[in-house]
């Protein structure tokens, strides 16, 4: 490959688009992120590969490795192009009569098709199916729908023209003021206005400044940036290069954690393909534009998610946070001035900048603009990656596009923003997805992780859990952070073991208020979160483990104490076989008791039981 | 100025001054843990909040992060600011161990004081504490983490202040660990500051360990005579012993720190091993006895050989008392010297180096560390004066480019240039450099002339004195004074070889140096030597020589505190007392003056005299081993015993130099002691035989060099320094070493007609090729090489160990 000016990208695209025309040929997209590797999408992409060879079908179908389809609880999954037929669930058995049936009969196979839990139809197309029909795709708009190894798929899709157009046709400040427009606030959680950042950057003095990308994707149940990063990588180096436009940059660095190897692995192959098309490194397409990016592979700590952190993590220090002032903008990277902006936020600039600014702003609401991409995980059907236009309420999100809690239990909340965002209750589920609403509420929008939580989640447990997360994740540099969050946790690992005392919640309200205050960066600052927003939707929770020492969800096994209802037990003597510990007693035709001394609570015997007597 | 008000007290403080600081300055101590003067905030420990009433800041902030502005009125005693620190002392107590009573640092531990102070009395936690398992960081200090409170003071001092990578954080959240990062000793010459630094007892004083607790001792203020630099330190006496030393806080030397060759080089103060009773022909006499018997035999061989067949020999651990008493003695009875100078050239050098020491372009350490460019020439700052090279760190890490000219291996814990030039290309290129016109500079060192042209605070830190010459020294000088015509704030820093080299300079009478003496008595004009406070049979690099000169002389007097070669060779020892015990005058490199006082009156330490018991069992009505006398006071005393002698008082200067004339240390050095009223002017006279020209090195030359650990006078006997110390080894450039078959790691033997010693062979690339180095170790003979810097035409080498040998 050689280098290519700015009109030699309408040729690439041109041509990718006839060659798709003209050829009747059937494009097989199997889903190559993380969660469709997991279930197995390798092993059901070499059977395709195999069988097509044998059939000899070569000419004709065409497999494409794309990145994340976003409908992870279905993986491993292919979609037939150009209708869009979605076949989920795969394994290498059903290759065979998917391509005698589709690929030679052109008849979809039946049983392999999606399922909608509501109605039982099967649903042949990608775009009907519920979880699809709602979103709105921009960033993740390629997902599913390009080779992410394959630089001319995504020119094919109008890719690299935002960054031509911000290199010839516009001018630093028109950038910025593009952004502006626009209306795009940071994605990574805080949701700084983007433009804002850039123009502080750009006013900057300095000769030297970085251009930054945030791809350290921390918080537990989040995976945008990875699937970001998975499907569509030049996207986010597209953006980088408009943003080192935008502020006279000339080095890039994408922060992304080892933890993420194929996204790490994509990224590389991307930076490498558009080096030899000359959109990295000197004179960009011609413009006399010089800007390089180099990837720094961090090595999990979630602190360095926090943009101080992450810089001096970059500089091969300890990834510690440091007090702001002095921001990045002014003094970054190796004291340069610098902008850090997050895979997504960076996934939607070559689009704004391809479309206008004014296309953007016409999505979402009064101070929220454009999209978001959630991660949807916990008690939900349709666990995946969706993105959906701002102002979408969290039930249509939840219920319409997540497709519900399985198992027909009951919506009990939902956690927004990982660990230092807050649960969201059934009451307030109709608010929509507005970073104001959101905090009005008592979470915040964050990167985008959502887990729902169904009737059997103890909120003890959870803001447990989250505490557990970000103690053990404290950088250990601020005493509120590396004490204070620790001595949260204590209390509430005291109150879920059933030593609660009166006072605990009053102390850890205290103490709460002290290290929101006190804390030096922003995981101290909010680490309190999960206590405080559990606290004030679920204190009866709390009050229970603490006076009357039950957890009513069940979950805090020190609290429970099981007992066989003689009424309901069938003395099937399933619970007598499965306990471990020899602790049920029970003869044919009697009902079972379980011994307490004996009995440790690993909830066998309440899992087991299929009529509910064990309670 | 920024205006603000502090708890209803206006305060002007300069611009940049942080709100801990400004507070300070009207005598409010605001808690602090990870804030430290040396070392900048970081904003980590969060215990130095208070509340901002008024202007650009609202609420509790920390004091430590916020830059003090015009129109902000802070209060540190508002409820919510007392409350907000309290809870952070309570969680940093939640682990630290309630052992205060019994700990090693109750008593001086900052976060006792801020517990107290804090208000947190009643503890709450009823959990377990967090443990931790210490490591064996060496001989110097005591590890115990479960004490630390992670004020990462530690770890920013030791990597980011001096620049060493051994020791350091390890871990996140609560399992953060201070330590070494592999087993082992630390590596850092200055760990002792650790000590200091801990604001708990993380880090404690290993050698005084159960030795007693901070407020048994006797405190003195008093100053380093370790080396040429005279840092500010605090001596810590106890039962007549010295049991530690600290580093004193001094704006202008040393700043908070100081090395740990000054902080642990004490041992022979109190060694069981020092001179207690005066002797005669190796025998313990009275010191009556003694001294009539020096006065005696002097007398006679003044009347035989007349006045000037007695010298006077000394050197630059004496206090200026001691130096101006042997002055006094020497002019106005006609002996010859004092010579305080080991060698011709090292005195030429010095001497030179002090003339040209003028009041403008004297700099000292603090205002090294401001330099931007910083030009080391025949100078090893690491082993010759440690605390240069970290003030030389500090300019670096501000941005200074330092550049080093030297043959040696130098090592500097920062970014540096290294041009390994032999000692006779030192004032070449020093010359080259210091032309007024940049373009005549030899294209090797254009480069740094443009740096030096660009530059607006350069400084030349220059040696002066066994490796130096004269001439690089006179070189350093022209090129500063050229530097500082040249309109730039340039200095002149001279290393120099010992704790009142400066002093000496002054005081230094005819022959200035024993090797010139030492003709004098070789050809029998003289026939006595008192010798004080000097050991030539360890420093005079010629050791057979002297020996035969020593063994014609009639009569050898040796005045010392320590047991040294020399001493066991006198025909009369008198034993002095250290400078511990007799305070004094130094006059440092920078011609600073500086006043120590007594620290404690002397005698043999109690654990000695009780034999382990204490009380001990033998009562006696006076103070045992206190029979030594300053050495300037027993010169007296021997002096006046002489019949038509004199007897004047030790501290009067008049008539003993120019420039002292009327002086008083007390009233030079003021009540704080901050700076030297001596005057200054060029007294560099005229050019010495060595000043025509250096004569070029034909088949190389081999250095005899100081060594951090090992070979300065007092600090080497000290046991805990002496575990330190690395093997002393042969330094050579890989490519020398190649002519004679050697590889680094090899032995090999070197010799001379005088001797010879066998040592292991290290190879560096920074070695000036023709260059060899070899450290004047206590552990090495190294006086057969005759001279400190001898032509190898004079010296054998032969591989005698490692591969093919």
């Amino acid at each position: 490959m050689a280098k290519i000016a700015a009109a030699d990208l309408e040729r690439i695209r041109d041509a990718k688009a006839q060659e798709a025309s003209f050829q009747d040929r059937i494009y097989c997209m199997i889903c190559g992120g993380t969660g469709c590797h997991a279930t197995g999408s390798i092993g059901v992409k070499e059977a395709l590969e195999k069988e097509i060879v044998e059939k000899q079908l070569s000419e004709k179908v065409k497999i494409v490795e794309t990145g994340c389809n976003g409908f992870c609880a279905m993986g491993p999954i292919l979609v037939v192009q150009p209708e869009g037929i979605f076949y989920q669930k795969l394994s290498v058995e059903d290759i065979p009569e998917l391509v005698e049936s589709h690929l030679i009969g052109r008849k979809p196979v039946e049983r392999l098709l999606y399922k909608d839990p509501v109605s039982k139809k099967r649903i042949e197309k990608q775009d009907d199916i519920p979880f699809f029909a709602h979103q709105k795709p921009i960033a993740l708009r390629n997902k599913g729908l390009i080779d992410p190894e394959q630089i001319d798929d995504y020119i094919a899709k109008d890719g690299y023209f935002g960054a031509a157009k911000a290199l010839f046709e516009l001018t630093p400040q028109q950038i910025v003021e593009e952004v502006k427009t626009s209306g795009m606030r940071g994605r990574g959680g805080a949701g700084f206005p983007t433009g804002l950042k850039w123009q502080f950057c750009q006013a900057s003095p300095g000769e030297i400044k970085y251009v930054l990308c945030n791809a350290d994707e921390g918080d537990p149940g989040a995976f945008m940036d990875r699937s970001i990063l998975e499907a569509d990588p030049h996207a986010v180096m597209e953006g980088m290069i408009i943003a080192a436009r935008a502020i006279d940059a000339h080095q890039g660095y994408i922060y992304a954690r080892t933890e993420y190897p194929l996204a790490i692995r994509r990224l590389g192959i991307a930076i490498e393909q558009a080096k030899e098309y000359g959109l990295l490194g000197t004179d960009i397409l011609g413009s006399g534009f010089d800007f390089d990016i180099e990837i720094y592979q961090g090595a999990g700590a979630f602190v360095c998610g926090e943009e101080t952190a992450l810089m001096r993590s970059i500089e091969g220090k300890r990834g510690m946070p440091r007090p702001r002032p002095p921001f990045p903008a002014h003094k970054g990277l190796w004291e340069k001035p610098s902008v850090l902006n997050n895979v997504e936020t960076l996934a939607n600039i070559g689009q704004i900048i391809r479309k206008g600014g004014k296309w953007y702003a016409g999505m979402g609401t009064e101070t929220s603009k454009g999209t978001k991409v959630f991660a949807l995980s916990g008690d939900v059907n349709n666990i995946g990656l969706v993105e959906v236009p701002m102002g979408t309420s969290l039930r249509k999100l939840i219920f319409d596009i997540g497709g519900g809690i399985p198992k027909k239990k009951k919506f009990k909340a939902v956690q927004l923003g990982g660990p230092s965002g807050g649960c969201v209750p059934e009451e307030h589920l109709d608010t929509p997805v507005d970073y104001e609403a959101i905090a009005k509420v008592g979470a915040i929008m964050g990167s985008g992780g959502v887990i729902i939580m169904d009737e059997d989640t103890c909120m003890v447990d959870m803001a447990r859990f989250f505490m557990d997360f970000i103690q053990d994740e404290s950088c250990g540099k601020c005493t509120p952070c590396r004490e204070g969050t620790r001595r949260l946790l204590q209390i509430l690992e005291k109150i879920s073991e059933g030593r609660g005392e009166p006072g605990d919640i009053e102390t850890m309200e205290a103490l709460s208020e002290v290290i929101k205050e006190s804390a030096l960066c922003g995981l101290g600052q909010t680490g309190p979160n999960p206590v405080l927003s559990t606290l004030r939707y679920f204190r009866d929770e709390y009050e229970a483990h603490i006076y009357e020492k039950r957890c009513p969800a069940k979950r805090c096994v020190a609290l429970l104490e099981f007992r066989i209802d003689p009424d309901i037990c069938t003395s099937c003597g399933a619970c007598f076989r499965a306990c471990p510990a020899e602790a049920i007693a029970w003869k044919k035709k009697e009902p079972a008791r379980i011994d307490k001394e004996k009995c440790i609570k690993c909830l066998t015997c309440f899992e087991k039981c299929k009529f509910g007597a064990i309670f | 100025m920024p205006k603000l008000i502090i708890d209803d007290i206006s305060v002007a403080v300069p611009e940049g001054t942080k709100v801990i600081e400004a507070a300070e300055q009207v005598g409010i101590h605001i808690p602090r843990f990870c804030y430290h003067p040396a070392l900048g905030s970081v904003g980590a420990c969060r215990v130095c909040a208070v509340k901002f009433l008024q202007g650009p800041f609202k609420g509790v902030q920390m004091s430590c992060m916020i830059e003090a502005a015009d129109g902000m009125v802070v209060s540190t005693t508002d409820p919510e600011a007392v409350d907000f620190r309290r809870h952070v002392i309570e969680w940093l107590m939640i682990n630290h161990p309630h052992d205060c009573p019994v700990c090693d640092e109750g008593g001086h531990c900052l976060l006792q004081d801020m517990t107290v102070s804090g208000g947190h009395g009643m503890r709450r936690y009823q959990g377990k504490k967090r443990t931790y398992l210490d490591q064996d960081l060496g001989p110097l200090v005591q590890h115990e983490m479960n004490r630390c409170i992670q004020c990462y003071r530690c770890s920013r001092f030791y990597q980011e202040y001096a620049g060493y990578r051994d020791l350091g954080v390890m871990g996140i959240a609560s399992r953060v660990y201070y330590g070494r990062f592999g087993p082992g000793t630390l590596k850092s010459p200055f760990s002792g500051n650790l000590i200091d630094i801990c604001p708990t007892g993380v880090y404690t004083d290993r050698p005084s360990r159960y030795k007693g607790r901070r407020w048994d001792y006797e405190r003195t203020p008093s100053v380093c005579i370790h080396c040429c630099l005279g840092c500010r330190i605090t001596v810590n006496v106890r039962y007549r012993e010295v049991v530690r030393i600290e580093a004193r806080y001094s704006p202008t030397v040393n700043g908070h720190f100081i090395c740990d060759r000054g902080r642990y080089g004490f041992f022979y103060a109190s060694s069981d091993r020092r001179p207690r009773k005066a002797r005669s022909g190796g025998a313990e006499t009275r010191p009556k006895n003694a001294r009539d018997e020096a006065a005696h035999r002097l007398e006679e061989i003044t009347a035989r050989h007349g006045s000037g067949s007695v010298a006077v020999v000394g050197g630059s651990r004496s206090t200026l008392e001691t130096l101006a008493a042997e002055r006094r003695i020497c002019r106005q009875l006609g002996w010859q010297g004092p010579s305080l100078f080991t060698g011709t050239e090292e005195s030429a050098a010095a001497r030179r180096a002090a003339g040209h020491l003028t009041t403008d372009l004297a700099v000292s350490l603090e205002a090294l560390k401001n330099a931007d460019l910083i030009l080391v020439a025949g100078a090893d700052p690491i082993n010759e004066a440690p605390m240069a090279a970290l003030a030389i760190r500090q300019a670096a890490r501000n941005g200074a480019h330092i550049e080093v000219i030297d043959p040696r291996p130098v090592t500097l814990p920062l970014e540096y240039v290294h041009r390994p030039a032999g000692t006779d290309k030192i004032s070449e290129i020093l010359r080259g450099l210091g032309k007024p016109s940049t373009e005549d500079a030899s294209g090797d060192i254009q480069d740094l002339a443009a740096r030096l042209d660009q530059s607006r605070r350069p400084v030349v830190v220059c040696g002066a004195g066994k490796i130096a010459s004269e001439r690089t020294v006179e070189q350093a000088a022209r090129l500063a004074r050229n530097l500082r015509r040249a309109g730039k704030k340039a200095g002149l820093f001279f290393v120099m070889t010992g704790a009142n080299t400066f002093a000496a300079c002054r005081m230094a009478g005819d022959p200035a140096d024993l090797e010139t003496l030492l003709l004098m008595i070789e050809d029998g004009k003289v026939r006595a030597l008192v010798v004080v406070e000097a050991d030539p049979m360890s420093e005079y690099p010629d050791l057979a020589r002297l020996v035969d000169a020593l063994a014609k002389l009639d009569l050898m007097v040796v005045l010392d505190c320590i047991d040294t070669e020399t001493a066991r060779a006198a025909h009369v020892f008198f034993p002095t007392q250290t400078f511990f015990e007799t305070g004094g005058t130094l006059i440092n490199n920078e011609a600073r003056i500086q006043q120590a006082r007594p620290a404690f009156a002397g005698g043999t330490p109690i654990s000695q005299t009780g034999g382990g018991s204490h009380p001990p069992r033998v009562f006696r009505d006076d103070i045992p081993g206190t029979e030594a006398l300053s050495a300037g006071q027993l010169l007296m005393d021997i002096v006046s015993a002489l019949s038509g002698g004199i007897s004047r008082s030790v501290e009067e200067f008049d008539g003993v130099a120019p420039e002292f004339s009327g002086f008083d240390p007390v009233e030079a050095t003021g009540e704080r002691g901050t700076w030297a009223k001596l005057p200054l002017r060029t007294a560099a006279g005229p050019d010495s035989p060595q000043m025509g020209g250096e004569t070029p090195i034909k088949k190389g030359e081999l250095l005899l060099v100081e060594s951090v650990y090992g070979t300065e006078a007092l600090s080497r006997s000290s046991p805990w320094l002496q575990e330190l110390e690395s093997e002393p080894a042969l330094t050579l450039h890989p490519e020398d070493a190649s002519r004679w078959g050697l590889q680094h790691g090899d032995r090999c033997e070197l010799s001379t007609e005088a001797g010879a010693l066998t040592v292991p062979v290290h190879t560096s690339r920074s070695t000036a090729p023709g260059t060899l180095v070899l450290p004047r170790h206590r552990r090495l003979r190294w006086q057969v090489f005759q001279h400190f810097r001898s032509g190898l035409d004079t010296v054998r080498i032969r591989k005698t160990g490692g591969e093919g040998a």
